[in-house]
């Protein structure tokens, strides 16, 4: 038999709903809303795991997965069109019996377990394809072999106001978790969980069976797999990384980040930790004799007319003249039309802004992000 | 397509000395981030030729590492796909080629295996987007042995002996071709693009083999132009002819306005296609002021860029002016630098404080690794 072993395969929880993102994943899953002006969120995971030579990654899609399906194609945009490995993507199956939708994080992976067996790997590393960060994977996997561990954590240290939103780990003087908590009231810590997971395939796989037979797990591994094993006696430990990482999993967070990329303490798009993304074939941009940008991203294709401030604007959008753009993401293909102002918004893809409008409340005012959902047309009558 | 693609890289390279020294003419870079050959092979994959290859004749490295498998034009296939086919140092046919025909000589093996009906010659010199099935419409409608692609438009003195003209009767036939003339106003110029069939061109290099013929234009298109049949498709759409530094820069600076970037690049026959490079969007800063500009993707601007076309990984530092330039990918800028009127080739770094100044029909070429 010819061997297909690897040593780590990566599962990439991809199957989320992300309602907290409102209309723009009405249509796609979370981890393929657009970001930073030609990425998709996916973009950031699927990179770190090339640029951390791990090539063998499961993708696992089940909420509205048909734009994510196409983006993610054969996977050569990464460099994960590979003979042995490359980019799978598993979507819930039938089976002989006990066919059903994954019910749960850890349930994703206790589905896929003959995915997974079919590369005998040592090593499973989970993520989330809803984070913007750049992370060497092939760091922490080093970290959980020389602490002879059963699982890793990765951890962040987060505002103590915002720690309710994590998992909170407490963690002893080598690195050893002695605590867990899923959204804690009262955080014991500000080490937050970033939902990043090197795990022994053979404990793993171990614990996901057990959990499987417990009718009262919500089969996830925050909430389950993690204090089944925690209290089991497993040897967790927690791998602190430090740099930039942002969850997106709200308007306000997806706003923010995109904002991120402009500022200079922010967070760095360019240098050897290239992203890959798939590329949409447009020539450079165009800005005309009218005019203005300032403190911006703007990517291929786009037409830019007017103003455009501290705004990210994807490709082929078009600016026309007199038109403002402020504190705004601008999403691929949208038409902003003549003398039209467009404040601290969010503008989905295909969108089309007719002349002399208003879109949103300015930034300073403190209203809400104004998002206007996919392939709407907004016309002056 | 029933459809063989023969590009050649640098058949008229004699006028690009600057542009091509140390690269072959299909790699010159143009439009903020493609090479001369992205639009002939745009032309080809959105035409459906899913089979074609690449003669060239030196200094052929960038052009390889820019065409590498064919992925980027959906030209990696096991049927077909792309052949680049650099001169052989040994054996027969060893050496430059000393023309067309005599390049053609080299590939016959490829040619006479290759399956389809038709074959498509064209340069890499020319930037038009046309839809070659038209074109072989038009060829098999008329009978021709040969048909010949050509523009209307105005050539002068200078620029006329670049060029081949063709005089053709009402239906369309050649009467008469002039080859590099000296001579102006409005002529039928080609495109150095011809459209056989493939039996035909087969022949045609037997016959070249047997007569010593090495140049198409002399040799087959001039001598015999009341033998064979040869019939001239008009082409009306976007055109450009880098035939010298000065039209390099004509050109490039008329994709400033609107019209001529939308019939380049938004022409209803497809995309044009290149090497994708991953680089991130462009970053403008705060003092950025840029106007009138073709700005690909990969760029830092701080400072001011007028009537400018800016390759992708390009730098402008802070209180920088770029005006009418064009800068090619990874041109850094330091501050409080002005530069009007330059070409900078790839790689170059222009140091703070420096003021560099061409002429808008005269403007300045600046080598690439060149430090100012």
């Amino acid at each position: 038999m010819i061997s297909n072993k690897k040593e780590c395969v990566v599962m990439l929880l991809a199957g989320g709903q992300g309602s907290r993102l409102g209309s723009l994943t009405s249509k796609i899953a979370k981890p393929s809303v657009p970001f930073g002006g030609k990425y998709r969120i996916i973009d950031f995971t699927l990179s770190n795991c090339v640029n951390s030579n791990l090539d063998t990654v499961g993708v696992l899609t089940q909420y509205q997965p048909l734009i994510l399906n196409s983006y993610i194609g054969d996977g050569k945009p990464w460099d994960l069109d590979r003979l042995n490995g490359g980019i799978n993507i598993l979507p819930p199956y039938q089976k002989v019996d006990d066919s059903k939708w994954y019910t749960g994080t850890a349930n994703a992976i206790y589905q896929n377990i003959d995915f997974i067996e079919e590369h005998d790997p040592e090593y499973v590393l989970i993520l989330s394809g809803d984070h913007i960060y750049k992370m060497d994977y092939s760091l922490m996997i080093n970290y959980h072999k020389e602490k002879g561990a059963d699982c890793t954590i990765s951890v962040i240290n987060v505002p103590i106001k915002e720690a309710s939103r994590f998992g909170i780990l407490s963690s002893d003087s080598e690195g050893r978790i002695v605590d867990f908590e899923e959204k804690p009231s009262r955080p014991k810590s500000t080490n937050a969980s970033m939902g990043i997971y090197v795990f022994n395939w053979s404990k793993l796989k171990k614990y996901l069976e057990i959990d499987d037979k417990n009718n009262k797990s919500s089969k996830d591994f925050g909430k389950d797999v993690i204090p089944l094993m925690l209290n089991s006696g497993e040897k967790i430990y927690s791998y602190e990384f430090k740099g930039y990482w942002k969850d997106v999993g709200t308007i306000d967070s997806l706003w923010q980040a995109n904002m991120d990329l402009l500022s200079d303490g922010g967070f760095e798009l360019s240098g050897d930790w290239v992203i890959y993304s798939r590329h949409m074939e447009k020539p450079p941009h165009f800005i005309g004799r009218t005019a203005s940008v300032k403190n911006s991203i703007v990517s291929e294709g786009a037409e830019i007319l007017g103003t455009v401030e501290n705004s990210i604007i994807f490709s082929g959008v078009k600016v026309n003249e007199n038109a403002i753009i402020k504190d705004s993401v601008i999403m691929a293909d949208v038409i902003i039309d003549e003398n039209t102002v467009v404040n601290y918004s969010i503008i989905d893809e295909f969108c089309e802004i007719g002349k002399n409008l208003k879109v949103g409340t300015p930034k300073e005012k403190n209203a809400d992000i104004t998002v206007i959902p996919r392939e709407s047309k907004l016309l002056n009558l | 397509m029933n459809a063989l693609g023969i590009i050649f890289s640098d058949m008229q390279d004699w006028n690009l000395t600057e542009l091509a020294s140390h690269r072959s003419v299909a790699a010159i870079p143009f439009g903020g981030r493609y090479r001369l050959v992205d639009f002939t092979l745009s032309n080809m994959v959105n035409s459906g030729l899913n089979k074609m290859c690449i003669i060239t004749k030196s200094n052929y490295r960038s052009l390889m590492e820019h065409v590498g498998s064919g992925k980027d034009w959906d030209l990696s296939r096991k049927k077909g796909g792309i052949l680049i086919f650099p001169p052989y140092a040994l054996g027969e046919n060893h050496g430059l080629f000393q023309g067309r025909l005599d390049a053609l000589k080299r590939v016959l093996h490829y040619i006479s295996s290759s399956k389809e009906k038709y074959v498509i010659l064209s340069d890499c010199d020319m930037i038009y987007n046309i839809d070659y099935k038209d074109v072989i419409n038009y060829h098999v409608e008329k009978k021709a042995d040969i048909t010949a692609v050509y523009t209307k438009t105005n050539v002068d003195r200078e620029n006329s002996i670049h060029k081949i003209l063709y005089k053709t009767s009402d239906d369309g036939r050649a009467n008469d071709i002039l080859v590099y003339p000296i001579t102006e106003g409005e002529h039928n110029v080609g495109l150095n693009t011809w459209v056989m069939n493939k039996d035909f061109l087969e022949m045609l290099i037997y016959d070249a083999i047997a007569h010593n013929y090495k140049d198409f234009s002399y040799d087959v298109l001039a001598a015999k132009v009341h033998t064979l049949k040869i019939f001239c498709y008009e082409y009306n759409g976007y055109y450009a002819h880098i035939d010298s530094l000065k039209s390099y820069y004509d050109n490039s600076m008329e994709l400033l306005c609107k019209d001529k970037l939308n019939s380049l690049f938004y022409a209803k026959t497809g995309s044009i296609y290149t090497k994708t490079k991953d680089s991130p969007p462009t970053k403008y800063g705060n003092a950025a002021d840029v106007k009138t500009s073709l700005i690909a993707s990969g760029c830092i601007i701080e400072g001011t860029v007028e009537n400018s076309i800016i390759f992708r990984g390009v730098k402008v530092g802070k209180n920088s002016v770029a005006k009418n330039s064009i800068l090619m990918q990874h041109t850094t800028i330091g501050e409080n630098a002005k530069l009007d009127s330059i070409i900078t080739d790839t790689y170059a770094t222009i140091k703070d404080d420096r003021i560099l100044l061409g002429y808008s029909n005269c403007p300045f070429f600046i080598k690439r690794y060149s430090n100012i």
